[in-house]
């Protein structure tokens, strides 16, 4: 396998950015110069990070619409193939062709499995089920065997493998879980599956960037400044998932509607969690009463389409709009104007537009539209995560310094290492030692007497 | 003035029997090689074996759950090291602070916890201006040797030596060394090499490269 030849310059690159102001473009390796969040390596993380947990939520998504028997199945498995697509891009971009080619083939078989083992679900066949646990389980060394010519290094390899093998079982558990009706524990197993696709992309971006510094400019994949992008790129892309499914649950009725809706609110938690950290607690339960209502207008908007309410729709989408008004003069008064308000609000039209559109498209049974839409609306939140994370980093650089040193401990004073030179420095402490011990002094005081 | 140079000769001969260890610590440094291959070593596992099964709607939900501790004391028993843990940061010029002890260790609390996904990193001197400090014999190290860290909580880590580098200390990886991994490391400095006088310190750097055993 020669493939790591055909590397290509530049990862891929899905941000399609709101402009900031301000912000620094100096490099993350390097001590002393201002923490970024915009690097080559932070880029290619954001892109992993993106589109892996993207597939943990379609795949989830997808097996539940299957184990439901829903009009939707096929829409939501042409997004978890779309998604396979960019995934094999991504890698292409990193290493060549080849690569991305033996990438595809090996993720989309893992995907077949999994839809072999919701079939042998649906058709209570205890044998066909072991069989495809039984493909996913070999799944793993062959992944392990990709990533070792990857990233070539065969330690991290197993490691990153082991964690896709925690994937394939975070999704069966997620999947086995709604079946048997614990759809509390479905939706707490989606939320870690995405949590934990972004672990498997902070691994792998590091990997692939210590491999090939100079295709990234030297710089670091995980700094703080970096985690901070990630963090809110995992959280708002979650958010806009999340309020996907919890509204067409709305319409449908579901069963599962109280959970997903509790996921949705779990997610608000930890992105006011995450606020808190760099604004305080006060801005933080300021962010969440905002954010929780403008949740409450989509409910509004999903029961109003529930009872065919024109003026209520509308009323919704006008509580929207004030929404984004009040939110973007938020960001931009938290931010010091590193976020303009106008800048914001165009941001969160494309949100609400999207969340809209895609739910219109669903009720409207026009599927593959709605599908399209939700991809564009996950894919959407990595925007305003670069954004909002490179505004907050450039106004207090002090939290988000690198934690690397730029030089080895010095743990050594000498007293054991051979010595070419005469040490005269160690030898006087080592007869100053002696002497207090002994009393040298005093006898050679004698002596000279 | 005889009893005078009698009075020394313990002095200097401990001065140069330590030196002749750590020159030939020196020399299986360079005879190992600077680059000691670890993909050609056995896979060690960092995570344990996950199995799949079906889920129990009574059981936690399967997670990556690898915590961390603070570590308080390290201890290693094929040297004889057993150690109170100093917590250190970064010097204003850049490097790794050290531990004001050397008869302890110390953590860099900057990095990964040790258990924690990533390196976690603990250093110690070789010796002090007289005679052997705690991680003297660190570079007798090898690969499967036991690293244990326990927290103020009671909470134990083991980690496994996997590999055992010495560098020029101005060509240290550092990335390999502090930066991140998926995997829950812990990597051991000391000094290593001859004494430059002029630099007033080792002109190597030793690591011992460890990850989490379960």
């Amino acid at each position: 396998m020669n493939w790591k030849k055909g590397i290509v310059a530049l990862p891929l690159s899905v941000s399609l950015l709101l402009p900031t102001a301000g912000i620094v473009s100096a490099q993350n390796g390097e001590t002393h110069s201002a923490p970024t969040v915009e690097t080559p390596a932070a880029d290619l993380r954001a892109t992993l990070g993106h589109l892996l947990s993207e597939h943990a939520y379609f795949a989830i998504e997808t097996m539940r619409k299957g184990a439901e028997g829903a009009a939707d199945f096929e829409e939501s498995a042409g997004a978890l193939s779309d998604n396979t697509e960019d995934l094999a891009k991504a890698i292409s971009s990193v290493y060549g062709e080849e690569a991305g080619k033996q990438f595809h083939d090996m993720w989309s078989n893992h995907i077949g499995f999994f839809v072999d083992y919701v079939k042998a679900t649906g058709n209570k066949d205890e044998d066909a089920k072991q069989k495809a646990l039984d493909s996913l389980a070999n799944y793993k060394n062959e992944f392990s065997q990709f990533l070792e010519t990857a990233t070539g290094e065969r330690l991290e390899a197993d490691a990153l493998a082991e964690g896709l093998q925690m994937h394939v079982n975070q999704l069966i558990g997620a999947f086995d879980s709604y079946v048997a009706g614990n759809y509390e524990k479905a939706y707490e197993y989606e939320r870690e599956a995405i949590n934990h696709m972004h672990m498997v992309a902070k691994g792998l971006s590091s990997a692939i960037t210590d491999q090939f510094p100079d295709k990234f400019n030297n710089t670091m994949a995980v700094t703080p400044a970096s985690d901070l992008r990630a963090k809110l790129g995992h959280l708002l892309a979650e958010h806009a998932g999340l309020a996907m499914m919890a509204m067409q649950n709305g319409i449908d009725g579901s069963k599962d509607f109280e959970a997903s809706a509790q996921a949705l609110s779990e997610n608000t938690d930890d992105l006011a969690a995450a606020i808190s950290s760099v604004y305080g607690e006060d801005a933080g339960m300021k962010f969440k009463e905002m954010w929780s209502g403008h949740i409450g207008y989509f409910v509004d908007y999903v029961k109003a389409t529930a009872a065919n309410d024109e003026a209520k729709k509308e009323e919704a989408l006008k509580n929207l709009e004030q929404y984004r008004e009040d939110f973007s003069n938020f960001l931009e008064t938290a931010t010091d104007e590193r976020l303009k308000a106008d800048m914001l609000s165009q941001g969160l039209q494309d949100h609400v537009e999207q969340l809209i559109g895609a739910f219109n498209s669903y009720a409207g049974e026009n599927y593959a539209t709605a599908y399209d839409n939700v991809r564009e609306a996950y894919a959407h939140m990595f925007t305003p995560a670069k954004a909002l994370s490179g505004a907050f980093v450039n106004q207090f650089p002090e939290k988000f310094e690198s934690s690397m040193p730029s030089d080895m401990p010095k743990t050594g004073m000498g007293g054991t290492a051979q010595q070419q030179e005469f040490p005269f420095e160690l030898l006087l402490a080592g007869l100053l030692a002696i002497a207090a011990a002994t009393g040298v002094v005093l006898r050679r005081k004698q002596i000279e007497r | 003035m005889m009893n005078v140079l009698k009075l020394l000769m313990p002095a200097m001969l401990l001065l140069s029997g330590c030196s002749m260890a750590a020159q030939s610590a020196g020399d299986r440094d360079q005879n190992s090689g600077m680059q000691e291959n670890i993909q050609q070593e056995d896979p060690l596992r960092t995570l344990p074996d996950s199995n799949i099964s079906k889920t129990d709607s009574d059981k936690e939900i399967i997670k990556d759950n690898r915590e961390g501790i603070i570590p308080d004391r390290l201890q290693i028993p094929a040297i004889g090291v057993d150690a109170e843990v100093e917590k250190v940061g970064m010097l204003s010029n850049g490097k790794m602070d050290v531990p004001k002890n050397d008869e302890n260790v110390a953590w860099y609390q900057k990095g990964a916890q040790p258990g924690q996904p990533g390196n976690s990193v603990i250093a110690g001197h070789v010796d002090n201006k007289t005679g052997p400090a705690v991680f003297f014999k660190l570079e007798k190290l090898k690969k499967g040797d036991e690293i244990k860290v326990s927290g103020s909580d009671g909470n134990q880590r083991t980690f496994v030596v996997y590999a055992v580098k010495s560098y020029p200390r101005n060509e240290a990886p550092l990335n390999e060394i502090f930066g991140y991994t998926y995997r829950s490391g812990l990597n051991l400095i000391t000094c290593t090499g001859d004494f430059d006088h002029e630099a007033s310190t080792h002109k190597e750097r030793l690591v011992v490269y460890t990850q989490l055993k379960n």
